[in-house]
């Protein structure tokens, strides 16, 4: 980066210039101030406070100061206007427009569908962006548009500036209107005779709209306790990342112990994929006594059998004690690897 | 040796002994064609493999009897190659694709506080762009006097700062609230770094542009594909807050936000807007998509927590550690991280015995606020196993919490956040896991 300019003000002229408050920035006064702040720790010097620049002022806006490096020029209103696209939930920085559910649906499920999925339901690990009510007080909650986003404009405001993600601000704003006039009715939020339009988006009341709350942290508060803080007989090991075999970890390890892990590395959704389509039917509901994938309380004590096990049982099949799991549940093409992987994927969603 | 050939060493000294006989102009010359001499003869012994044994006491090395490579050969320097397994690394199957995605700073590998820029965490939401400086312009409007285009030329000519900060993930550690799931340091606290930022303090920007009446939040964007937006409240902007276009001495990587980004020091990383283009003043927040649906802290009560800013006290220890298993009994130095997004380290406790007894750890070089700080503890190890922990206190007197407290409030599904101590378990073998315990 080249600096075709040389700097044309040093500190010392900042501070004979106008005013005194920006001097505090960047003079000795800071380091008066700083120091205050040093803690009692033993090992903080002076020396230390002292190579520490405090940004700490904080000047009042001051008219006089304004412009007073006149660098840059000036952003005209057409400039704005061709950068400035946020939107807010009051539907400030909207532009005009409008789009009906019937136009946004061709325009979704060519834009859109392939990722999110016909429905919004979101193909293999890309994004769902519809559904999942009642979900965000359960395990594994659905954060959706409908179940969680807090105003209509976020989703305008999004969708125009990221989506489609492989072509971001290629859409035309009727077009946005649109789909998303379309991806509200995928929530059940509009009727599929919706038009959306520059006037009636603000006044779309979402679900989760008063779901949120300023930050209150500090929330938790430890004690900095130091001799027999616990009965050391109480301590227990509840998690282990070992019996997972999730992480890449050959370059630590070396390539045969990492075996287990690289084939889950290799591709993400594998898991997934093979779940859904040779191991769901029973899994997902309990069919025939299966254990549900994501009832932690079914998982716990077969999880800690180990992973060994469990992939072994699936592979070959067994007679449980609450009813037959198949060799790999019927699906004799599947490799050893794929069912492994999507027992991986089983237990990943029913552990705690 | 066979002494039929010259080695490169002894030609040297053969030139040497022979120039010095020589008178001065033609001792030069003939230095010169000596010099192509020896370097020619260097190239074979030096990229032969060497028996590694050859290079070892009483032997002389092969490199110490030869010429290296020249001035500029590499003209921006690289890293030795046998650093090679010194890089940032992801968990493929953590997102869709790689493009809105995330990589680790190897945290074990690392010295000192600083880490350097080609090490740096990586997270895009649409991927890295390639942006010419010349045509990049950072917009500032919405409630200000005078609304300004400025060129990189026209920022760097204000007075500029550095300091030192972190900036981390607010998603680190995210993948443990339920359980143990990463086996390795970088993967479990590597969305986290530290460098020597510089840039013009945002503050002296608003001055500049002059803020109107009512002016309370700023909105920061992006300019990359997803154009990347998050509202700051002005009392952070007149804070602390940089516009930086340097780290470490260089110019930003594109990967950290080329030519210019946001810095909110102490900050979710997020907050910190790469490839920033515009900054937007307004008298109330955004309400984005990345401040609604991401980066809101979901409670077990089904609400969620927003403007969920600070990266509180946090710390971990990085040796041993998954990747730097103890060898052999002895005395080792165990060492570590601490950092709060709210001041300086005050001090950091260090437990051998999961969390029963804590003693004092020192803390080394600099001690600076919101930034990375290493401690130190030195241990006889007999070989018996352990539960290592390390426990942050920050000047404030925040202590760093246990999983167990952070769990009971906040429950497992909110994503970030996660500042707990954390357990590696010492086998008696010297291996090291990633655990939790209660
Ligand atoms: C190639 C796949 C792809 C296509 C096509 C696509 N998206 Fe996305 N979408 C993504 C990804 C990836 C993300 C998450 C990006 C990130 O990490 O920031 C996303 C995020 C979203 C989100 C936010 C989800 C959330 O929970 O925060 C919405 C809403 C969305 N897309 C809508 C759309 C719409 C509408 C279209 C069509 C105009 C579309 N997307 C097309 C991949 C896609
Ligand atoms: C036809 C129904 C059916 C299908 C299909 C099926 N399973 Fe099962 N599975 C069961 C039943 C029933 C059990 C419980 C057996 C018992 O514990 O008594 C079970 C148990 C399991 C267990 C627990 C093993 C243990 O030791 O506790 C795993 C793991 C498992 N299945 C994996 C899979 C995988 C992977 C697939 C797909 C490749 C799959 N299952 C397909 C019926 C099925």
């Amino acid at each position: 980066m080249s600096r075709s300019t040389s700097r044309g003000f040093l500190p010392a002229q900042i501070c004979a210039g106008v005013l005194g408050v920006l001097c505090v920035g960047f003079a000795p006064l800071t380091l008066a101030a700083d120091s205050t702040a040093v803690p009692e720790g033993p090992s903080i010097g002076p020396d230390v406070a002292a190579v520490e620049i405090s940004l700490a002022f904080r000047p009042k806006p001051d008219p006089q100061r304004v412009g007073y490096y006149g660098f840059g020029e000036t952003a005209t209103p057409a400039m704005i206007a061709g950068w400035d696209i946020d939107v807010r939930p009051d539907g400030r920085g909207l532009p005009p427009g409008s789009g009906s559910v019937a136009d946004g649906e061709g325009l979704y499920e060519e834009k859109c569908a392939a990722c999110h999925g016909t429905f919004g339901e979101g193909e293999g690990r890309w994004p769902m962006i519809a559904g999942g009510f009642d979900t965000l007080t359960e395990s594994r909650p659905e954060k959706t548009v409908g179940s969680y986003w807090p105003y209509a404009s976020t989703l305008w405001d999004y969708v125009h500036r990221a989506m489609p993600f492989y072509e971001p601000q290629s859409l035309a704003d009727d077009e946005v209107y649109a789909i998303v006039a379309y991806v509200l009715y995928l929530n059940d939020l509009v009727e599929d005779d919706f038009v959306l339009t520059r006037a009636n988006l603000a006044t779309i009341e979402m679900p989760n709209r008063d779901g949120f709350f300023v930050d209150p942290r500090p929330d938790v508060k430890n004690v900095a306790c130091m001799k027999d803080c616990k009965d050391p007989k109480e301590i227990q090991i509840t998690g282990d990342s070992t019996e997972l075999g999730v992480t890449p970890v050959e370059h630590f390890k070396g390539e045969a112990e990492a075996a287990g892990a690289t084939a889950a590395a290799v591709d993400p959704n594998l898991g997934q994929n093979v779940y859904q389509q040779a191991c769901a039917t029973c899994h997902k509901g309990g069919l025939a006594g299966a254990p549900i994938v994501g009832d932690q309380a079914q998982w716990r004590s077969r999880v800690a059998q180990g992973m060994g096990v469990l992939a072994d049982n699936a592979i070959n099949g067994y007679q449980g004690s609450v009813g037959y799991m198949p060799p790999k549940g019927g699906q004799v093409q599947l490799t050893d690897d794929e069912v492994t992987a999507a027992v991986r994927y089983m237990i990943e969603n029913s552990s705690d | 040796m066979s002494k039929g050939r010259h080695e490169p060493a002894d030609i040297l000294s053969l030139v040497a002994e022979k120039a010095n006989s020589l008178p001065l102009p033609e001792r030069r010359a003939f230095l010169l064609r000596g010099l192509a001499l020896a370097g020619a003869a260097a190239a074979g012994p030096v990229l032969a493999a060497v028996d590694p044994d050859d290079a070892l006491p009483p032997n002389i090395p092969p490199w110490t009897r030869s010429l290296g490579r020249g001035v500029v050969t590499v003209p921006y320097g690289v890293p030795s190659e046998f650093e090679a397994n010194v890089i940032r690394r992801t968990v493929p199957w953590l997102t869709a694709n790689n493009i809105s995605s995330i990589s680790f700073t190897p945290l074990p590998e690392l010295k000192g506080i600083i880490t350097p820029n080609g090490l740096v965490f990586e997270r895009y939401h649409a991927g890295v762009p390639d942006i010419d400086p010349d045509q990049h312009r950072l917009m500032i409007h919405g409630l200000v006097e005078r609304p300004l285009v400025l060129t990189m030329n026209d920022l760097m000519r204000f007075p500029s700062v550095s300091v030192i900060r972190f900036i981390e993930c607010p998603a680190n550690g995210g993948m443990e609230w339920r359980g143990a799931q990463m086996e390795a340091l970088q993967f479990t606290h590597g969305m986290l770094s530290c460098c020597e930022w510089t840039g013009v303090p945002l503050s002296v920007l608003l001055e500049e542009v002059g803020l109107k009446k009512g002016a309370a939040w700023v909105l920061a964007e992006g300019a990359d594909g997803a154009a990347m937006t998050r509202s700051i409240p002005l009392e952070k902007a007149l804070d602390d807050t940089l516009v930086v276009y340097a780290q470490n001495g260089e110019a930003l990587r594109p990967e950290q936000g080329y030519p210019v980004r946001l810095l909110n020091p102490g900050w979710e990383g997020n907050t910190s807007v790469k490839w920033l283009r515009r900054l937007e003043i307004g008298d109330q927040p955004w309400y984005q998509r990345e401040e609604t649906s991401k980066y809101t802290d979901l409670m077990p009560d089904g609400r969620a927590r927003k403007f969920s800013f600070t990266q509180e006290t946090n710390s971990v220890i990085t040796f041993p550690c998954p990747e730097k298993p103890l060898t052999q009994r002895g005395r080792y130095e165990i060492e570590g991280l601490a950092w709060s997004g709210r001041g300086r380290i005050r001090s950091v406790d260090i437990s051998l015995d999961g969390g029963v007894n804590w003693r004092r750890a020192e803390l080394k070089g600099l001690v600076l606020p919101k930034a990375l700080t290493r401690f130190s503890f030195m241990w006889d190890w007999d070989g018996s196993p352990a539960l290592l922990q390390s426990r942050a206190i920050d000047e404030t007197g925040y202590v760093q919490p246990t999983l167990t407290q952070l769990r009971a409030v906040r429950g497992v599904e909110s994503i970030y956040h996660k500042n707990s101590i954390h357990t590696w378990r010492l086998a008696e073998t010297g291996e090291v896991t990633n655990v939790q315990i209660d």
